[in-house]
C-alpha cells in the first residue's frame, strides 16, 4: 500500500479543518460570527460529504481505490489501508491506523452520520462553532476506529469527550451542566481503568516483540500484541496467567461496558441524551455507544479469550439485565427522549448478549446491531429533535393527533419506532432476528436453561407496547379535533422543514436498504467474525 | 568527566547560566537608578556623567523595565542551559583545591534548570504589569517607592533562581542547603510581597514559619549525617550509607531530611502551609511555588534518596519504602479530596499540586520497590530510569499548563477577580482566547489526551507498573498476588485522577456556563506579556503531548546522568 487513505482524509482532514474554523471563529465578533455560520456550516457538509465518497470508495472496493483487499475475505490480522509512522520512539508508539471488517463498517457509519446530522439540525443555533464541534467530534470517533495502536486508541477515546462535552454545555437542554459533567466524568473514570489494564498488559508482554520501543522494548501495536496473545493463549494456556488475565479483562471491560452502556453503569447515558442537543445525541447514539462494543473486540476479546470465556456468565447476565430493565425502563417513560435513550440501553444489551454467546454468529449479530443500531437510534433522536425543536416540549402525552397537523413528523416518528422494535424488511430486525437465533445456538449447544430465553422475548413484547403505546398517545389518539401542544400557546403547530426531511428519508432509505438487502453489510461481518473465531479461539477453546 | 577548579580557566563558561543571572541581579540594581547625574571634578569645571542618580529619563523610569530586564536575563539562561545540552554536554566537576566536589554540570542538574528558568521567565514576565506602578509622569516620592518596589520583586525573582539553580547543581549536603535556603528566603518574602493585602502578608508569615521550622528539621537532619559519617559529599555518604545504611542514626537523619523537601513538594502532611500561601500570594508567584519551587523539592527528595541512600545501598527494598508509599497515598487522596471542596481557584490549584506531588511521590516509591539483587540490577536500573524520566517529564510539563493556568488567574487578578470561581464567570464571552487556554490548561491537569499532561501521567503510571511487574516478568509465571503492591500505587493515582476531573471540569463549567460577576462585563486588562507567557504555556503544553518523543529523550538524558552515578 503506497497511499496512507486513512490519517489525512479520514483523521487529519476533520480534526485540523474543525480546530481551524474554531479558532478563526473564536477571533471574530459576534456579529461576524453569525454571518460566518452559513458558510461554516457549508465547509463542514462539503468535509464531510468527501468523507462519505472516500469510505463508500473503498467499500466499493478496488475498482476504485486500488489495492483494496476484499472486505469480506480479508484474514484476520490483516488490514486494509494500513500505515504506520513512528510517533514516540522510545516506548514504541506509532501513529498506525488500518481498517478490516471489524472497524470499516464503523468507519463508513461515521461518515455516513456526519452529513446526515449537519442536514438534520441544519438551523441550530451558533452555526459556527457548532458544525466544526460535529465535525471534530467525527474525526475523533473514527480515529477510535482506525487506530492500531493501543496510545493512539486511547488518545481518541478520551478525545471524543471533549467535542461531546462542549455540544452537551453549549447547546443542550435546561439541565445540560450536570448532564455533560456526569458524562465527562462516569466515561473518564472508566477508562482510565481501562489506561491502568493496558499499561500493565504493556508491560508484562515479553520484550522485542515487532514494533517495540527502543527504550522500554515493549510495543502498544495492537496486531502484534494480538498475535503475540493468541499464540500464548494456545493449548489451554493462559496469556499473562489466569489471575492476571481475569483481572486485566475486567479493568478493560470495565472501560468498555461503561461506554457502551450495560445496566450498573447506564446511568449517564440518559441524562447525557435528554440534554445533548439532537446532533450530539445522534452521534452519541449512532456512533459512540459502538465505540464501547467496538472496544470489546478489538482489546478484551482478542487478548483474553480465556478470561471471556471464564466471565461467560457475567457477560450474559450484564446483557440479559440491560435488555430488560432497558425496557422495562422505557415503559415508564414520560419525556420522549429519555424513553429512545433507554431503548439505546435495551438494544446495547442485545450486543452485549451477541458478544457472550462466544459464537461467530452471534458476533455477527452483534456487530450487525452495531451498524443496524447506528442508522436507526439517530432517526429516533431526529425525531425527538424535530419533536422539541418544533413543540418545545418532550412530552410524550403533551399532544395529541399529530398525523393531522405534522404529517411529516408523524410518518418519520412511525418509521423511527418500528425500525426499532424490529419491524421485519427493516435493518432493526435482521440483527435481532439473527441475536435470537444465536442465542437459542448457543442455549442449546452449551446446555444452559432455556429459561435465558425469556428475558428477550419478553422485551420483544415490552418494546412493542411501549413504542405503540407512545405513538398511540402523540400520532393518532385525539382523532380529527388534534391537541396541540401547551407549550406552544396557540400558535399554529408547524411540520419539520426540508432540511430535516431530506435527512429522515436518507436515514429510512438506509434502514430499508439495509433491512432488505442486509448482506450489503453483513458479508464482510460475517467474514470478519468468522475469521477471529477460526485464528483466534478455536485453537484456544479447542472449538465450541 | 571534567574538573574544574574556582575561577580556573573554563570556569565561568561552565557555569555561564548562573553567570548571566547574577550580571542580571547588578543590572537590575543600577539600571533603574540611572540618571543624568554628572559628578564634577573638584577643583575644576568639568562634569563627568556619573549617571547613578539625578534626573531619570523615560526609559529607566518606566516601571515596566526590571520585569522586562529580568524576563530576558532568564531566558539569555534558558537559552545558555539549553545550548549545553544542544552542544553536546560536557559533564564537568566544580572542586576545590581540596578535593571537595562542589557543584556537578551535566544532564540531570541542567534539565532541572530548564524548569526552573523557563519558569522564572514566564513568571517574571507574567508579573510586569502586576504589581503596583506608578506612571512614569509621577515623579513624587510615593511614585519613586513603588517602582523602586518593581526591582525588589525582580532581585528576589533572580535570587530565587540562582537558588534553585545551586541546589540542582550541588554536590555537596551543604551547597546543597544552601542553595536551598537561598531560593526559599527569596520565596517567603515574594509571597508576602502584596503589603497592600492582609491575605499576602499572612500567607508569606505562615509560609515562612512553617517552611523555616522545615528547614531547621532538615538542617537538623543534615548535622546528624554530618556527625554520623564526617562529610557532606554525596559520594562520601552514599558509600558510607551502602556500607552500613541500616543504622538508627542515619535513618534518623534522613528522615528529617525527609521533612526538609517534603514541605517543598507540599507533601501530605507537610503541606498545610501551600494552599494558604498560593492563596495569599499574587498569581505567578503561586505558579512558581507549584512548579519550579516543587521541582526543587523532588530534585531534593531524588537526591536524598537516590543518590545518598539509594535503594541499591540498602540491600533490595529501600527502608523508606513503606513510609513513602503511605505517605504518597495520603497525599493524593488528600489533596484530591481537598481540593473538591475549594471554591477559590488558587486553592484549588494549590490542593491539586498537592495531589501532583502524591504522584510523584507514588512514583519514587516505586524505585524504592525494585529489586536490586545480583541478576537484577539491570532491570532495575531500567525501570528506575523510566521512573525518573518520567518525574522529570512530568516536572517539566508542569510548568506549561500548571503556571499557565495560574497565569490565567493572574490576569483575572489584575481586575481583582481570580480568588473566587465565580470571578471566572463567563469568560468564554469576555475573551474566548483565554477561556480556551484555561480550559486547555485544566484538561492537561485532568490528563486528557492527547495533551501533555496526559502524556506525563502516563509516563509516571508507566514507570510505576513497570516497576510493580518487574519481579513477574522476571518469573515465567504470571500470577496477580506476584504483584508488587506498588501497583495499588497506580490503581489508587487512576482513581485520584478520575476524582480530579471533577474539579478541573467545574472551572470549565464556570467559564463556559456562568454568566461574569457584576461589573466584570468587560474585557480584561490587554497585559501583552502575560498573554505572550499564556501563548508560550499553550503551545507547548499541546506539543509535548502530541510530540512528547523530543522531550522525553530529553528527560531521559537528564534520568541517565542521575541513575549513572550510581
Amino acid at each position: 500500500m503506497t497511499t496512507d487513505w486513512i490519517s489525512i482524509p479520514l483523521v487529519a482532514l476533520p480534526l485540523v479543518s474543525s480546530i481551524a474554523i474554531l479558532a478563526f471563529v473564536a477571533y471574530a465578533s459576534p456579529a461576524a460570527r453569525d454571518r460566518m455560520g452559513p458558510s461554516v456550516r457549508m465547509a463542514t457538509l462539503i468535509f464531510s460529504l468527501l468523507m462519505l465518497v472516500l469510505t463508500t470508495a473503498m467499500f466499493l472496493g478496488s475498482n476504485f481505490i486500488e489495492g483494496t483487499k476484499d472486505w469480506a475475505s480479508l484474514s484476520f490480522g490483516s488490514f486494509n489501508y494500513d500505515f504506520r509512522y513512528v510517533w514516540i520512539e522510545s516506548l514504541g508508539i506509532h501513529w498506525s491506523v488500518g481498517m478490516d471488517a471489524l472497524s470499516f463498517p464503523m468507519v463508513w457509519l461515521t461518515t455516513f452520520l456526519l452529513p446526515v446530522t449537519i442536514v438534520a439540525t441544519w438551523n441550530e443555533k451558533n452555526a459556527a462553532i457548532y458544525f466544526p464541534l460535529v465535525l471534530m467530534m467525527g474525526g475523533a470517533l473514527i480515529g477510535v476506529f482506525v487506530a492500531l495502536d493501543l496510545f493512539m486508541f486511547y488518545v481518541f477515546w478520551e478525545l471524543t469527550l471533549i467535542p461531546m462535552f462542549f455540544l452537551i454545555l453549549k447547546w443542550g437542554g435546561y439541565d445540560r451542566k450536570y448532564a455533560s459533567q456526569k458524562f465527562f466524568i462516569y466515561t473518564f473514570a472508566a477508562s482510565v481503568i481501562m489506561l491502568l489494564g493496558l499499561v500493565t498488559v504493556y508491560f508484562l508482554q515479553p520484550e522485542n516483540l515487532s514494533y517495540a520501543g527502543a527504550w522500554t522494548g515493549r510495543t502498544f501495536d495492537i496486531p502484534t500484541l494480538t498475535a503475540h496473545a493468541q499464540s500464548a493463549n494456545a493449548g489451554g494456556a493462559w496469556f499473562l496467567g489466569e489471575s492476571l488475565q481475569k483481572i486485566l479483562f475486567v479493568m478493560l471491560m470495565i472501560g468498555f461496558l461503561v461506554k457502551l452502556p450495560s445496566v450498573p453503569f447506564h446511568t449517564w447515558l440518559p441524562d447525557a441524551h435528554v440534554q445533548a442537543p439532537t446532533g450530539g445525541s445522534m452521534l452519541l447514539a449512532g456512533v459512540m455507544l459502538k465505540m464501547g462494543a467496538y472496544g470489546m473486540f478489538r482489546l478484551p476479546l482478542a487478548f483474553f479469550p480465556h478470561a471471556a470465556e471464564h466471565f461467560q456468565f457475567w457477560l450474559m447476565a450484564f446483557g440479559m439485565v440491560s435488555l430488560v430493565w432497558g425496557a422495562v425502563v422505557c415503559l415508564g417513560q414520560t419525556n420522549l427522549k429519555k424513553m429512545v435513550a433507554y431503548s439505546s440501553v435495551s438494544h446495547m444489551g442485545v450486543i452485549l448478549i451477541g458478544i457472550a454467546t462466544m459464537q461467530p454468529l452471534g458476533w455477527a449479530a452483534a456487530l450487525f446491531m452495531m451498524f443496524a443500531h447506528g442508522i436507526i437510534s439517530p432517526m429516533l433522536f431526529a425525531v425527538c429533535g424535530a419533536f422539541k425543536h418544533h413543540y418545545h416540549s418532550m412530552e410524550i402525552g403533551s399532544m395529541r393527533g399529530m398525523a393531522k397537523h405534522s404529517p411529516w413528523l408523524a410518518t418519520s416518528m412511525m418509521f423511527g419506532w418500528m425500525a426499532s422494535l424490529g419491524l421485519p424488511l427493516l435493518a432493526g430486525f435482521v440483527a435481532e432476528l439473527m441475536m435470537f437465533l444465536a442465542l437459542w445456538h448457543f442455549l442449546s449447544a452449551e446446555g444452559w436453561s432455556v429459561l435465558w430465553m425469556v428475558g428477550p422475548a419478553l422485551v420483544l413484547a415490552l418494546t412493542a407496547a411501549y413504542y405503540l403505546w407512545s405513538m398511540q398517545r402523540t400520532i393518532f389518539e385525539g382523532g380529527d379535533e388534534t391537541q396541540p401542544p401547551e407549550s406552544l400557546n396557540g400558535q399554529p403547530v408547524p411540520d419539520i422543514g426540508d432540511a430535516e426531511k431530506v435527512a429522515m428519508l436518507i436515514l429510512a432509505a438506509f434502514t430499508i436498504l439495509f433491512g432488505i438487502m442486509p448482506w450489503i453489510a453483513l458479508d464482510m461481518m460475517n467474514g470478519w467474525t468468522v475469521a477471529f473465531f477460526e485464528t483466534l479461539l478455536v485453537p484456544i477453546l479447542g472449538g465450541a | 568527566m571534567e574538573r574544574i577548579e574556582p575561577f580556573s580557566e573554563g570556569f565561568v563558561l561552565a557555569l555561564a547560566p548562573e553567570f548571566v543571572l547574577i550580571v542580571g541581579l547588578f543590572t537590575l540594581m543600577i539600571v533603574p537608578n540611572m540618571g543624568d547625574a554628572k559628578f564634577r571634578l573638584p577643583l575644576t569645571q568639568v562634569r563627568i556623567p556619573w549617571l547613578l542618580g539625578g534626573k531619570r529619563r523615560n526609559l529607566d523610569s518606566d516601571p515596566r523595565l526590571p520585569g522586562l530586564l529580568a524576563t530576558v536575563f532568564f531566558t539569555i539562561s534558558f537559552g545558555l542551559a539549553a545550548a549545553s545540552f544542544v552542544s553536546g554536554m560536557t559533564r564537568t566537576q566544580i572542586v576545590t583545591p581540596s578535593g571537595t566536589i562542589m557543584l556537578q554540570i551535566d544532564e540531570f542538574s541542567r534539565m532541572f534548570e530548564l524548569i526552573f528558568f523557563g519558569a522564572l521567565a514566564l513568571a517574571s514576565a507574567a508579573s510586569v504589569n502586576r504589581l503596583p506602578a506608578t506612571a512614569r509622569s509621577d515623579r513624587s516620592l510615593n511614585g519613586l517607592y513603588n517602582n523602586r518596589r518593581q526591582v525588589d520583586f525582580y532581585i528576589l525573582l533572580i535570587t530565587t533562581g540562582l537558588g534553585m539553580a545551586v541546589v540542582a547543581l550541588a554536590q555537596d549536603l551543604f551547597m546543597l542547603f544552601i542553595g536551598l535556603e537561598l531560593a526559599s528566603f527569596s520565596t517567603y518574602v515574594l509571597v508576602s510581597f502584596m503589603k497592600e493585602s492582609k491575605a499576602g502578608t499572612e500567607a508569606g508569615m505562615k509560609y515562612f514559619i512553617v517552611g523555616s521550622v522545615a528547614s531547621g528539621v532538615g538542617l537538623y537532619g543534615l548535622s546528624l549525617l554530618y556527625l554520623w559519617s564526617g562529610s557532606l559529599q554525596f559520594t562520601d555518604l552514599s558509600a558510607a550509607f551502602a556500607e552500613n545504611g541500616m543504622e538508627p542514626l542515619p535513618l534518623i537523619a534522613l528522615g528529617m531530611l525527609l521533612v526538609g523537601f517534603g514541605f517543598k513538594v507540599s507533601a501530605a502532611p507537610f503541606h498545610f502551609a501551600a494552599p494558604d500561601a498560593y492563596a495569599g500570594a499574587i498569581a505567578p508567584v503561586a505558579g512558581v511555588l507549584a512548579t519550579a519551587s516543587k521541582a526543587m523539592g523532588v530534585l531534593g527528595l531524588l537526591r536524598i534518596l537516590l543518590t545518598i541512600a539509594s535503594p541499591e545501598a540498602t540491600d533490595g527494598s529501600a527502608v523508606w519504602l513503606v513510609g513513602l508509599g503511605v505517605l504518597s497515598a495520603i497525599t493524593m487522596t488528600w489533596g484530591n479530596l481537598a481540593a473538591l471542596g475549594s471554591t477559590n481557584p488558587k486553592r484549588m490549584l494549590a490542593y491539586s499540586s498537592v495531589a501532583h506531588a502524591g504522584y510523584m511521590l507514588a512514583a519514587i516509591t516505586a524505585i524504592g520497590a525494585l529489586n536490586w539483587e545480583e541478576g537484577h540490577i539491570d532491570m532495575s536500573n531500567d525501570a528506575a530510569l523510566v521512573v525518573v524520566t518520567a518525574l522529570i517529564f512530568h516536572l517539566t510539563v508542569l510548568v506549561c499548563f500548571k503556571l499557565g493556568a495560574f497565569l490565567v488567574l493572574s490576569l483575572l487578578e489584575s481586575e481583582k477577580g481570580g480568588h473566587t470561581l465565580e470571578s471566572l464567570g463567563g469568560l468564554a464571552k469576555r475573551d474566548p482566547f483565554l477561556a480556551v487556554a484555561m480550559f486547555i490548561f485544566m484538561m492537561s491537569l485532568a490528563g486528557v489526551p492527547p495533551l501533555s499532561g496526559f502524556v506525563s501521567k502516563l509516563l509516571v503510571i508507566m514507570g510505576i507498573v513497570k516497576a510493580a511487574l518487574l519481579d513477574v516478568t522476571v518469573n515465567s509465571e504470571l500470577v496477580f498476588g506476584d504483584i508488587h503492591w506498588v501497583w495499588f500505587l497506580a490503581l489508587l493515582m487512576i482513581i485520584n485522577s478520575a476524582i480530579s476531573v471533577f474539579y478541573y471540569l467545574r472551572v470549565g463549567l464556570v467559564m463556559y456556563f456562568h454568566d461574569p460577576e457584576e461589573g466584570r462585563e468587560g474585557s480584561l486588562p490587554k497585559g501583552t506579556p502575560v498573554r505572550f507567557a499564556i501563548i508560550a504555556c499553550l503551545i507547548t503544553t499541546v506539543y509535548f503531548g502530541v510530540g512528547a518523543g523530543q522531550l522525553i529523550a530529553l528527560c531521559e538524558s537528564a534520568a541517565n546522568a542521575l541513575i549513572g552515578a550510581w
